[in-house]
C-alpha cells in the first residue's frame, strides 16, 4: 500500500518536473520565434536589396546614374526622420499623426522670420540664420510638448490627441500662410541642402547621424528602456516604478524634435514653406515605420529597420519614375508591400506556433506512453 | 448598478454623453441666433443638413467599425472608387442604369472592396488601421491608374435629374430654401443602422467583439463571419455615400473625398464612440456630425475666415475627448471596492 503510494508520488513528481521543463522549453522557443519574426532587419535588408536589384536590371543606365542615387539620398532624409518620429511614438504603443503638421510649422516659422528680417536687412537675416533655425526647432518641440501634455497629463488616447493637434497645427499653418507658399530661408540652410561630403549629400549625413543618436537613446539609455517597457506592458511598467507621465512626455518631445528636424531638412532642400506640404506623407511615414519592423502595438522596433524601409520605399518610388509608372501605381505598391509583409509575418508566426503545438502534442503522447509502461 | 428612472439626469445624459452633446448643439444654435438673427432660418437649417448628408453616411460606417474595435481609413477611397467606376461603366457602355441601377452597381462594388478589408482583417488577424491604410493606397491607386483620373462633369441623365430634386421648397420672399430629397434615405439609413446595432444578434455581436474579441468568441459569436459581414456592410455604406457625393456635386472627380477620413473619425469620436470599441451610438454620431457642420457654418456666419475651420474642429476634438479622459481618470481614482463581491448561495 505505502509502496504503491510512494511510487505514485514519485511519478507525479517526475511528471511535474517534466511538464515544467517542457513549459520552459516552450516559452524559450516561442519567445525566440517572436524575436526572430518581429526583428525585421534581416528581412528589410533583403527587401532593400531586392528593390535595388530589380530597378538596376530594369533600367541600369538611369537608375545607377550617380545623379539618381544622389537624388534618392536627398529625398529620403526628411521622410526618414518623420518615420523615426512616428516609430518613437509607436514604441510606447501610441502613434503620432501630427508629425507632418509639426514639420510644416517649423518650415513656416523659419521662412517667415527670415523674410521679415531680410525685408529690412538681408545680411543681418543671414547672419541670424542659426537663431532663426533654433526658433523653428523650438516651435516644433513645443508642438511635441502639447502632444505629450495631452497624452500623458490629460490622458487622451494618442491617436485622438495627435489627430486633434494635427488639425490644430495644420489649421494654424493655413491661417498663417493664407494658404500660399512662402519663399526664403537663411543661406546657411542652402549650403546644408546642396552640400556634399565625398559625393554623399550633407542631408543624408545629417539623417544618418540623427538616426544613430535615436538608436543610442532607445537601446543604450534608461529612457529608451522605459519607452520600450511602456509599450511592451504599460501595467508592468507602472508597477516597476516607471513614471509613465514622464516617459510619455519624453517620447512625444523626441517625436516633436524629430519632426522639427525633418522640417529643417525640408526647407534646406527647397527654400519654400507651405501649410499643405507633404499631405500624403502622414500615411507614408506610418507605412515606413511598420514596414521597418516596428510593432504597431508597441514595445518593439529598430532604427535600422526604419532607415532601411525608408530607403526601400524611396528606391521603389524613384524606380517607378524611371520605368514610367505613375505615382498612382506607387500608391498601389506601397499598399501591397505593407499588407504583403504583414501577411507573410502572420503566416510564418502561425506556422511556428502550430509547429510548437505539434511538438507539445508529440511530447504529451510520448509521456502518455511512458506512464503506461 | 442601479437602474435609473426614465427622466433622471443620468438617463438624459445618455450612455455616451449624447445628452450633453445635444445640449451643446442647442446652446450653439441659441447663441448663434442671438449673435446673428439671420442664422435661425430654413435656409441655414437646410444647408447644414445638405452639407451633412455625405459625412453622415460615412460616419455611420465609421461608427460600426469603431464599435467593433477597429479603425477604417479606407472608406473614402472605397466611396469614390465605387461611385466613379459606376459612372465610367455607364459612360463606356452608353447605358443609363437609372438611379436604382447606379446604386446597385456601386453598392456591390463597395461591398466587394469592403470584403477585401474584412478578409485580410478576419483571416490574418492584422491590425485594422494598418490593413485599411494599405488597402486605401491600393484602391486609390487602382482607381486613378486603371479606371481613370479624368474629371467627369457630364453625369448620366438619371443621376443629373436626381441631383436637382428637392423634397420641400420653402420660399420666404426672394430666397427659396430647399431641402434635398437625399435627406430621406439618410434618415432611413440612420434608423436601420440603429435598429441593426441595438436589436439584432449581428449588432450585439459587433458590440461584443469590440468589447472583448476573445470573450465574444467564447460566448459563441463567429468573430470571422461578423468581421467579414461588417466590413462588407461598411464598404457598401461608403459606396452609398460616394454615390450621394457625386450626385450632390453633379460631377465625378476621382480625386474627391480622399483625405476626409480623419475628419469623419473625429466626428464619430466626438459623438461618444470609444476608439477602443464596444461603445457608441447612432444618436451620438448624428449629433457629432451635426455639431461639426454647425460649427463650420457658424464660423462663416461670424465672419471668421474658413481657414480656421480645421483648427476649430481640432480644438473641439481635443477638448471633447480631453474632458472625457479627465472624467474617466477622476472616476478611476474614486472607485470604491465593494466589500462583498461574491454572494454565497
Amino acid at each position: 500500500m505505502s509502496e504503491q503510494k510512494s511510487n505514485e508520488t514519485r511519478q507525479i513528481a517526475l511528471q511535474t518536473a517534466r511538464s515544467t521543463n517542457q513549459r520552459i522549453d516552450n516559452v524559450v522557443s516561442s519567445s525566440l520565434a517572436r524575436f526572430h519574426v518581429s526583428h525585421g532587419v534581416g528581412r528589410m535588408i533583403l527587401l532593400t536589396l531586392l528593390a535595388f536589384v530589380i530597378f538596376t536590371i530594369a533600367a541600369p543606365q538611369v537608375f545607377l546614374n550617380p545623379l539618381n542615387l544622389q537624388n534618392i539620398a536627398i529625398t529620403s532624409p526628411e521622410i526618414g526622420l518623420l518615420a523615426l518620429a512616428v516609430m518613437v511614438a509607436l514604441l510606447t504603443g501610441g502613434i503620432d499623426l501630427s508629425v507632418v503638421a509639426i514639420a510644416n510649422l517649423t518650415t513656416i516659422t523659419i521662412s517667415t522670420l527670415y523674410s521679415t528680417i531680410a525685408a529690412t536687412d538681408e545680411g543681418l537675416a543671414d547672419s541670424l540664420g542659426p537663431v532663426i533655425v533654433l526658433v523653428g526647432f523650438v516651435v516644433g518641440l513645443f508642438g511635441g510638448f502639447i502632444n505629450g501634455l495631452l497624452v500623458s497629463k490629460v490622458g487622451i488616447t494618442p491617436i485622438l490627441a495627435t489627430l486633434g493637434t494635427m488639425q490644430i497645427f495644420n489649421g494654424i499653418a493655413i491661417v498663417w500662410t493664407g494658404g500660399e507658399t512662402l519663399y526664403g530661408a537663411p543661406a546657411m540652410l542652402n549650403t546644408v541642402g546642396t552640400g556634399a561630403i565625398a559625393g554623399i549629400p550633407l542631408l543624408f549625413v545629417v539623417f544618418i547621424a540623427v538616426a544613430v543618436i535615436i538608436a543610442v537613446i532607445i537601446n543604450k539609455t534608461a529612457l529608451g528602456s522605459t519607452i520600450l517597457l511602456q509599450g511592451a506592458n504599460p501595467v508592468a511598467a507602472k508597477f516597476s516604478g516607471i513614471r509613465t507621465t514622464r516617459t510619455l512626455m519624453s517620447t512625444y518631445l523626441i517625436s516633436g524634435a524629430l519632426a522639427a528636424l525633418a522640417g529643417i531638412l525640408i526647407i534646406s532642400r527647397n527654400p519654400t514653406a507651405s501649410a499643405d506640404y507633404g499631405s500624403s506623407y502622414v500615411l507614408l511615414v506610418i507605412v515606413i515605420a511598420i514596414l521597418g519592423g516596428t510593432n504597431p502595438t508597441g514595445g518593439f522596433g529598430t532604427v535600422l529597420g526604419v532607415v532601411l524601409a525608408t530607403l526601400t520605399l524611396q528606391i521603389v518610388s524613384s524606380g517607378f519614375n524611371i520605368v514610367r509608372l505613375s505615382s498612382y501605381e506607387y500608391a498601389i505598391a506601397q499598399g501591397v508591400i505593407l499588407i504583403g509583409v504583414m501577411v507573410i509575418d502572420q503566416v510564418t508566426r502561425n506556422r511556428q506556433r502550430s509547429a510548437v503545438l505539434k511538438q507539445r502534442k508529440l511530447k504529451v503522447q510520448l509521456q502518455a506512453k511512458d506512464s503506461n509502461q | 448598478m442601479k437602474t435609473t428612472t426614465r427622466w433622471s439626469p443620468a438617463a438624459l445624459r445618455g450612455a455616451n454623453n449624447e445628452g450633453i452633446l445635444g445640449l451643446i448643439v442647442l446652446f450653439l444654435i441659441i447663441g448663434m441666433t442671438a449673435v446673428n438673427p439671420d442664422f435661425f432660418s430654413f435656409g441655414t437649417f437646410f444647408s447644414i443638413i445638405r452639407a451633412s448628408v455625405v459625412p453622415m453616411i460615412f460616419a455611420l460606417g465609421v461608427l460600426i467599425v469603431i464599435v467593433s474595435g477597429g479603425i477604417d481609413v479606407s472608406f473614402p477611397a472605397i466611396a469614390i472608387f465605387s461611385a466613379y467606376t459606376t459612372v465610367v461603366l455607364m459612360q463606356t457602355s452608353g447605358m443609363d442604369f437609372g438611379v436604382l441601377g447606379v446604386l446597385g452597381v456601386a453598392l456591390v462594388l463597395g461591398a466587394l472592396l469592403g470584403l477585401i478589408n474584412g478578409g485580410l482583417i478576419a483571416r490574418f488577424k492584422l491590425p485594422t488601421l494598418i490593413v485599411t491604410l494599405g488597402t486605401q493606397g491600393i484602391f486609390k491607386g487602382v482607381l486613378l491608374a486603371y479606371v481613370g483620373s479624368r474629371y467627369i462633369a457630364e453625369l448620366p441623365a438619371s443621376m443629373a435629374n436626381f441631383s436637382t430634386m428637392d423634397l420641400v421648397s420653402i420660399g420666404d420672399g426672394s430666397t427659396v430654401a430647399s431641402l434635398h430629397v437625399l435627406i430621406v434615405p439618410v434618415v432611413i439609413l440612420c434608423l436601420l443602422v440603429h435598429i441593426m446595432l441595438r436589436r439584432t444578434m449581428f449588432g450585439r455581436g459587433i458590440y461584443a467583439i469590440g468589447g472583448d474579441t476573445e470573450a465574444a468568441r467564447r460566448a459563441g459569436f463567429s468573430v470571422v463571419r461578423i468581421q467579414l459581414a461588417l466590413y462588407a456592410l461598411v464598404g457598401a455604406l461608403a459606396a452609398f455615400g460616394g454615390v450621394l457625393h457625386v450626385t450632390l456635386t453633379r460631377s465625378a472627380n476621382p480625386q474627391d473625398l480622399l483625405g476626409t477620413e480623419l475628419d469623419i473619425i473625429a466626428a464619430v469620436v466626438l459623438g461618444g464612440a470609444s476608439i477602443f470599441g464596444g461603445r457608441g451610438s447612432v444618436l451620438g454620431t448624428v449629433l457629432g456630425v451635426l455639431l461639426i457642420q454647425l460649427i463650420n457654418n457658424s464660423l462663416i456666419l461670424m465672419g471668421i475666415p474658413s481657414a480656421w475651420q480645421r483648427t476649430a474642429v481640432g480644438l473641439l476634438l481635443v477638448i471633447g475627448v480631453g474632458i472625457q479622459a479627465l472624467g474617466a481618470r477622476r472616476a478611476s481614482k474614486k472607485v470604491i471596492v465593494p466589500r462583498e463581491t461574491v454572494v454565497p448561495s
